[in-house]
């Protein structure tokens, strides 16, 4: 192209520019040396691999959790409940039925309980009634039928340990996101030694293995946690055992809190909100109780998210779903729209999704570098993009 | 508004009354409508990346084949918008995709039409319901069009009617920048058997007497055809020959089903897509439309390997225009993960097609937009002279 050898130099600047950046990214001599890896993005929203890549993979699964990790997850979520004897696991119902085998193996076949769970009657086989060695003979299946059933039955439970070392060991800082599950109905049925609790062998667990630090804090940034719980007395419970930042997750408008049985209109109150600051960096809704939808179209947006951020707290709402099903029709079966709306109107900090890689690509090519780096930079950057998509440098 | 004396604004103000009166007088009006704007002043189609085909307009939002579904398609950055022409029972052309009534329209609230159905043979099998081709303008004007798809947003049922071919074409033309269309002659034997025009000319004579009426005309790519962009298609081979010594604008050969046998022809898909066929329809088209799901097929859900098919038509020098993209996820192979975007990036950058039908022409849009906004040979230079420029400024030379 006889034009850019006229700029030759530019052409070296940039050639220079993208190399200094490689050596930067340079892989690291242990995966577990957080000190050489690539960093945590903190300029744009958080996007948290809800259950891990969901969409594609079943949940809670190491599987799952490996390919969010590809796709470009900040954090990885979990649901942390216990077995029987005490073992932390990552799982998100009480009971098995809906997302393993449980239901095909005979040697469980008389498991089947009733127990009041929320205030709610439920029957099913589970989780604390099995032993963790008894959890891992099962095999995970996909949630919903709609989608992809291949992996069904290959498989296991995965436990807390296990989670947290899938994030370690990444090549890049993957932040984890664990949430304390159902704390009431856990303490009411599984027991541990010297009187302690769910929560008490919760917090042991992210300890042992060197999380620490407030939110952003250097220690913070090696190891990025957010610890999430619906039940507020949990929060405040361990909040003297670790500085570690947590967020107070908000369900629908007609469920009352597990422990405090508060009204969603008392615990997103002026007072409330102020309140749980102490103790908390953001807050976790629904998100169609951020936006009601009406049928199917968005109503008003309520003014939750002012007043989280009035008051300095983040807000990360849930959950987004590529199935049309889930979306409404202002966003015309498109989840990028979806996503462009939370993100660009409403401006949330961090979104849970079922579908990491849609997130990741919707935020890469919408906001690939931090705004205030216009200019040259931006420019370099995309110059930089260009030759790579040629087929030169980096 | 400045606080002077009434007299000194308002002679002031004089010479701008007197222009304001030449204006009225001249009755021109100080902004040109967009049907007025000549076709040099409008914003050209874009060439340098796969066409954004509007498939029945933005379908995917609005019912099929309205005004409305056109003018959301046109303005969500459709390159084409697309129809499918059938007549009515006294020759008019129509936009509508089946050649009965029952699916998309109110029809069955209809009383005066309850004892209008009917079965007939269409495309080798019987068909029964509404027929548009029992049904004069008057009366397909007089229903009322409606989505589809459950799925898809009900809202506007009922509001909407049936278009004509003209009316269609006025709207691209009518847009504020070059938007082309891309017509069908769709099932041309059921039309012809069914509908008679008088001094013997038959469907596809009228189709391209429409089109020649409005100044469409021009090879793919000459000065005309940028100004109004055309593409005619079809699934009858036979149809496009014969509109090929009618008019010189570009066609292409619509492919259906494997199993589905040409109406015409009665040819297998086998035969039509064979390479002694893509070099005799090679003189009359300039492209294929297949089904997607024949040149890489799919099984429980998941791709296959790819057929061989893009790459013979692009050895004959024939584009590919697959149908039809949709982003619901039943539409979507799991390969994709639910993600309509994932879809285009196969089909642009894995397949390589330069053209696609799609319900959703926003999606389509804002992929294109997001990831090929520019020429790739423009963009390098046009960045390196404003970095350029920029470090001039800075070093104050």
């Amino acid at each position: 192209m006889p034009s850019l050898t006229g700029h030759i130099s530019i052409i070296v600047l940039v050639l220079l520019f993208v190399e200094s950046r490689a050596s930067q990214g340079a892989p690291p001599g242990s995966q577990l040396d957080v000190n050489h890896k690539k960093p945590l993005q903190t300029f744009r929203p958080y996007n948290i691999a809800h259950r891990g890549s969901n969409g594609e993979l079943p949940e809670e699964t190491e599987a799952a959790y490996l390919r969010a990790i590809e796709e470009g997850a900040d954090f990885i979520e979990t649901d942390i409940l216990s077995s029987k004897d005490g073992h932390l696991v990552c799982f998100h119902d009480v009971t098995l039925d809906a997302t393993t085998d449980v239901a095909n193996r005979t040697e469980f076949a008389d498991r089947k309980r009733t127990y009041e769970v929320q205030g709610e009657n439920m029957t099913g086989w589970f989780v604390v009634d099995f032993t963790l060695k008894e959890l891992k003979s099962l095999r995970v299946k996909q949630r919903f039928s709609f989608r992809d059933q291949r992996y069904n039955g290959k498989y296991q439970i995965i436990t807390f340990e296990e989670f947290i070392l899938i994030a370690l060991y990444a090549e890049r800082i993957v932040g984890i996101y664990p949430e304390i599950k159902n704390p009431v109905f856990i303490n009411q049925h599984v027991k541990w030694s010297n009187g302690k609790k769910f929560e008490d062998k919760f917090v042991e667990t992210l300890l042992k293995y060197g999380y620490k630090g407030e939110y952003m804090s250097g220690d913070w940034l090696k190891q990025p946690l957010f610890i999430q719980s619906f039940a507020p007395t949990s929060l405040i419970y361990i909040s003297n055992m670790t500085k570690s930042p947590k967020v107070f997750l908000i369900d629908d408008t007609t469920i009352p809190t597990q422990d405090t049985n508060q009204s969603y209109y008392e615990i997103t109150s002026n007072a409330y909100l102020a309140f749980i600051r102490n103790y908390v960096i953001g807050i976790g809704p629904w998100k169609d109780t951020i936006v009601p939808p009406k049928d199917n179209y968005l109503g008003q947006p309520t003014d939750l998210v002012a007043r989280a951020h009035a008051l300095n707290l983040q807000v990360h709402p849930y959950t987004f779903r590529n199935e049309n099903s889930y979306l409404h029709f202002n966003f015309h079966q498109d989840p990028y729209v979806e996503y462009e709306y939370w993100l660009n109107e409403i401006g949330v900090d961090g979104l849970f999704t079922d579908f990491t890689g849609s997130l990741h690509k919707y935020q890469e090519w919408t906001t690939p570098y931090p705004k205030k780096k216009k200019n040259a930079e931006a420019l370099l950057h995309e110059i930089a993009n260009m030759l790579k998509d040629d087929g030169y440098g980096a | 508004m400045s606080n002077l004396p009434a007299s000194t604004y308002l002679s002031g103000c004089a010479p701008l009354f007197l222009l304001l009166l030449l204006h009225l007088a001249f009755a021109r009006p100080l902004f040109p409508l967009p049907s007025k704007t000549k076709n040099e002043e409008k914003r050209p189609i874009q060439t340098f990346r796969p066409y954004n085909i509007a498939h029945r307009g933005s379908n995917g939002e609005i019912p099929e084949e309205t005004a409305d579904a056109y003018l959301r398609a046109i303005e969500e950055g459709a390159d084409f918008v697309e129809t499918d022409i059938l007549a009515s029972k006294d020759g008019a052309l129509i936009c509508f995709h089946d050649v009965t009534l029952d699916d998309t329209t109110d029809i069955a609230k209809h009383k005066e039409f309850a004892n209008r159905r009917r079965t007939y043979e269409v495309e080798w099998f019987n068909v029964t319901g509404w027929f548009v081709v029992d049904f004069t303008l008057e009366e397909l004007k007089r229903l009322r069009v409606k989505q589809r798809f459950s799925f898809r947003d009900q809202q506007y049922n009922g509001m909407f009617s049936i278009i004509t071919f003209e009316e269609f074409i006025s709207i691209a033309l009518d847009a504020d920048r070059t938007v082309g269309i891309y017509p069908e002659i769709k099932d041309p034997v059921f039309i012809n058997k069914h509908v008679r025009w008088a001094d013997g000319k038959k469907f596809e004579d009228k189709f391209v007497d429409t089109l020649l009426k409005y100044g469409y005309k021009g090879q793919y790519m000459s000065d005309n055809w940028m100004k109004q962009p055309l593409f005619i298609q079809s699934f009858a081979p036979t149809s496009i020959v014969h509109v090929s010594k009618l008019i010189d604008s570009p066609k292409v050969f619509l492919i259906d089903d494997i199993s589905v046998r040409t109406q015409d022809t009665n040819q297998s898909y086998w035969e039509i897509t064979s390479d002694d066929y893509l070099a005799y329809i090679g003189k009359y088209v300039v492209g294929l439309g297949p089904w997607k799901d024949t040149i890489v097929p799919a099984a429980e859900n998941y791709l296959m390997p790819p057929s061989d098919l893009v790459a013979r038509a692009h050895a004959h020098n024939l584009q590919v225009h697959p149908y039809t993209y949709r982003n619901e996820n039943q539409f979507l192979h799991f390969n994709f993960h639910q993600d309509p975007y994932a879809e285009y990036d196969f089909w642009i950058n894995t397949v390589g097609v330069d053209g696609m039908f799609t319900d959703f022409t926003g999606t389509l849009h804002r992929y294109q937009e997001l990831t090929s906004p520019h020429r790739k040979d423009e963009t390098a230079n046009s960045l390196l002279v404003k970095i350029s420029q920029m470090i001039s400024a800075y070093e104050g030379i």
